[in-house]
């Protein structure tokens, strides 16, 4: 219950703003008015650019997205799925919770708690102090909140995604020359292998579980060790994740690695 | 200005206020307008206190907004025979590119969602900043949060329904997230889809969630929430004065003004504000 | 709460000064534990809980009604005659007081009942009918994916095929990734893995090269599309997930092994039955040891301690 104090400066408050407040209308109201028209003014703004700056084609972005994806196929094999905005900083916590056992804290442990808590505010917070530099906890507390969400959203924005499906799109997406044939076909197969699932390639790829490879010919370690890596990983650091590729012919993996080899600092790719 | 009206004044006036003494009379709703217009509320009221009625605006629009879709828009995720697409797919195509004016309303109710999201926040930003969630506002702050959840609940149904690669298999993970609760998530996860896989049935019930279900809940606590703001006042900004103590401050009111609405000068008692303690 | 207890039935005399409300008590909390043990049990379709929970809802309803119309049967004490007046205005006759107040209280409890039977029969029908058909009838039909020699020895392919005849077409496409291994003791044997990430849902990917054509195979479900691709294992674009060439996590966030589906030979034909979940995968091929459970969502444990965060599953 509310103690006598709180009841006597709430009974302050209200004597206070019938003596010398304003009236709700035209003073305080007029502020509402400029505002609320300002909000429907951005909403139409938007609503125009995105349409006028995207194709009717299913896909085709402009400044804002396109108007449309293609139509949902749940036998899609190469469609990769992203959340609304307001669910990046979601779709980010997913990311770092790599492991099994931790899965369930990302999906359903920080966001219970993050909802406890907000509800639970004002029932932890029960001093009369609103000032803000006499409340340095919930500050602190709130200003922490905020920044995590806002770098996880960030993250999440600019997470990177296996978006390339040829060699010359990513190539192209990552400021590279496109005149070596054997490094375009390596390219090519490298987006068509599936290798950008688990490895960033610069702007593409999902950083994780493998490591960024744009620029890995850096290594200098030659294009042998690549061929030999690409097909059986194994026989090179044991106990590795990476899948060993035996299916792919002499002349596929030689590209592979003449491709790596070309992704150097610099010269593209970061 | 001369106040002596002309008897004609007097006539017009009289039959335009009928309607309004009327309708006063029998409902006593234009003394409650009155109540919410002419209220005081704090001199230091700023534009930081505009973000609540401009989220407001936003939920507005996505109602209005919201409704002309439901005129065009087809809920079904069975496929066009001739064109091979899902009707409901198609739909959104033919609000989007061939309906005068669908590209504005579909745009405007698409961003607004946005930008009602975002201004929830600063909304909520605001209220933490200025501790307008203590004594006696807490229950307005659980409204609020409420509403919040809503708004996301909305969201997450409203993305579902163009039917697409991105909104399915969104949908698709949200769902699963929900279906990772301990114990009751499995069953949570079944109600979502309205079986053990999405299909036709998920995107009805979303579109039942979306369109009725959660904005009659949003509405409802929406007037709650602005029955609990007027009935509370507004929390003045905690560096000015007012915060501090309430000291006494003679003449600290603005000088008295008439408006377009409220013909008499402020500060007499009248104005509609003789209403306020009854 | 254990005062209730301690008092039953007769003593009628109680000096509650709101002696209009019922007296708090445990029964309805009990009742309400039987009504929600009978939807529960529905669900799982367990008719023993079904009769438990009904059991439980009957004794304790009529508990809490007999404990709720104490009152009113038995002799009611003195009152004020304030208080009843105020609740019966239209009554003028100059009665005592009792009769009146048993009146009122009838009446306060008969509208309370009548109003509790309204909501029921509004909202208990309509509210079975939002959930239960989400749970009840769920069933996986059979799948023909045609002839066996379309699925050559060691080939993996991708099929895309209609796994469903309740759902539009669209919606009811799937994908599996097939595997024939050869003859294991005179039967053949398959691997068939759901491309579902057993994360959280999303569309897993080969990881290898794919034919751009398809093989379609006739069948009376509409075809299946056959992609023959070459993969070294499975990987997951949303948050990260790998698997072997088995199903099995090599990496990233997956809870378990990849779904499977259950499979069967008829007339020549290679048909799909229902989709199962795994635990892990020892061996390969046909000498695949396979920690086989009922199908349950993405991210949820099948083995380990997280299983008991999901004891039932509908």
């Amino acid at each position: 219950m509310a103690s006598k104090e709180q009841r006597e400066q709430f009974k302050l408050y209200k004597e206070d703003v019938e003596r010398r407040g304003k009236q709700f209308y035209p003073y305080a109201m007029f502020h509402d008015t400029i505002m609320s028209f300002v909000v429907v003014s951005v909403i139409a703004a938007l609503a125009a650019v995105w349409y006028f700056t995207a194709e009717e084609t299913a896909g085709e972005a402009g400044v804002l997205g396109p108007r449309y994806a293609e139509p949902a196929d749940p036998a899609t094999t190469s469609f990769v799925p992203r959340p609304d905005w307001y669910f990046y900083f979601l779709f980010y916590l997913l990311r770092i919770f790599k492991w099994p056992e931790s899965v369930i804290l990302g999906t359903v442990g920080i966001p219970t708690i993050l909802m406890m808590l907000l509800f639970a505010l004002p029932f932890l917070d029960r001093r009369r102090e609103r000032r803000i530099v006499r409340r340095p906890v919930a500050v602190v507390v709130a200003l922490m909140v905020i920044a995590s969400m806002g770098i996880l959203t960030y993250k999440g924005a600019t997470a990177e995604e296996p978006s390339a499906t040829s060699g010359e799109a990513l190539l192209v997406g990552n400021d590279m020359p496109t005149d070596d044939e054997q490094v375009v076909a390596g390219a090519d197969l490298f987006a068509k292998v599936g290798c950008l699932n688990c490895h960033a390639y610069g702007s593409q790829g999902a950083d994780g579980p493998g490591p960024d490879v744009s620029e890995v010919g850096d290594q200098g370690k030659g294009e042998e060790y690549w061929v030999q890596w690409i097909r059986n990983p194994q026989s090179l650091k044991p106990g590795t994740s990476m899948p060993a590729f035996p299916n792919l012919t002499d002349e596929q993996l030689q590209n592979l690695a003449v491709f790596l080899e070309a992704s150097k600092s610099g010269g593209g790719g970061g | 200005m001369p106040k002596t009206k002309s008897k004609r004044q007097q006539q017009i006036e009289a039959v335009a206020l009928y309607p309004v003494d009327w309708l006063e009379e029998r409902s006593g709703l234009i003394g409650g307008l009155r109540y919410f217009l002419f209220r005081k509320v704090p001199a230091e009221t700023n534009w930081f206190h505009t973000l609540g009625s401009a989220t407001l605006t936003a939920f507005i629009v996505q109602a209005v907004t919201g409704v002309i879709l439901a005129m065009y828009y087809k809920p079904s995720a069975e496929l066009n025979p001739e064109t091979g697409k899902p009707i409901a797919y198609e739909s959104i195509e033919t609000i989007t590119n061939d309906l005068t004016l669908g590209w504005l309303v579909r745009g405007m109710h698409r961003w607004g969602a946005s930008v009602f999201i975002i201004l929830l926040f600063l909304h909520m930003g605001r209220v933490f900043l200025f501790g307008a969630y203590k004594y006696p506002r807490e229950l307005n702050w659980l409204v609020g949060a409420v509403l919040l959840l809503m708004a996301m609940g909305e969201g997450l149904t409203g993305y579902l329904l163009p039917w697409d690669q991105t909104s399915y298999w969104a949908t698709v993970v949200a769902i699963n997230i929900n279906a990772n609760a301990p114990i009751a998530g499995p069953f949570l996860g079944d109600f979502l889809r309205g079986g053990q896989e999405i299909g036709s049935e998920t995107l009805t019930r979303f579109y039942s969630l979306h369109m009725l279900v959660i904005p009659g809940g949003l509405a409802g606590l929406i007037a709650l929430h602005l029955y609990l703001v007027v009935r509370l006042g507004i929390t003045p900004p905690p560096w000015t004065k007012a915060a501090g103590g309430y000291e006494a401050q003679p003449n600290g009111g603005r000088p008295a003004r008439t408006g377009l609405v409220n013909p008499s000068p402020r500060g007499n008692g009248n104005g509609g504000r003789e209403r306020r303690e009854s | 709460m254990a005062d209730e207890l301690e008092r039953p039935g007769e003593n009628g005399e109680s000096q509650d000064p709101a002696a209009h409300l019922p007296a708090p008590s445990i029964w309805p909390f009990g009742f309400a534990l039987g009504v929600a043990l009978v939807l529960v049990a529905l669900i799982i379709s367990s008719w023993v809980i079904v009769a438990i929970g009904a059991i439980l809802a009957l004794v304790f309803g009529f508990l809490w009604i007999r404990a709720a119309t104490r009152e009113v049967r038995a002799t009611p004490p003195p009152e004020p005659a304030a208080l009843t007046a105020d609740v019966e205005e239209e009554e003028g006759e100059e009665d005592d007081g009792e009769p009146r107040l048993s009146r009122s209280l009838f009446l306060e409890g008969a509208t309370l009942g009548i109003g509790a039977a309204i909501g029921g029969i509004v909202t208990l029908p309509s509210v079975g009918f939002m959930v239960l058909p989400a749970f009840l009838d769920q069933e996986y039909e059979q799948i023909d994916l045609g002839p066996l020699e379309s699925y050559p020895r060691d080939q993996w392919v991708v099929a895309k095929f209609r796994g469903t005849q309740a759902q539009p077409d669209g919606v009811a496409r799937r994908t599996a990734y097939i595997r024939y291994n050869g003859q294991q003791d005179g039967t053949p044997s398959f691997t068939i893995l759901s491309n579902r990430c057993v994360h959280l849902g999303c569309p897993v990917q080969p990881q290898g090269l794919t034919d751009e054509e398809a093989q379609m195979i006739e069948t009376e479900a509409g075809g299946v599309e056959l992609f023959k691709m070459a993969p070294s294992g499975f990987g997951c674009p949303c948050h990260g997930g790998a698997y072997d060439i088995e199903g099995n996590r090599t990496a990233g966030p997956p809870v378990r092994a990849l779904d499977r589906y259950k499979y069967s030979i008829h007339n020549g034909r290679l048909r799909l039955d229902e989709p199962y979940s795994v635990g892990k995968v020892k061996g390969t091929g046909s000498d695949a040891q396979i920690a086989a459970y009922d199908l349950v969502d993405p991210g949820q444990h099948v083995d380990g301690p997280e299983q008991f965060f999901y004891p039932y599953v509908p």
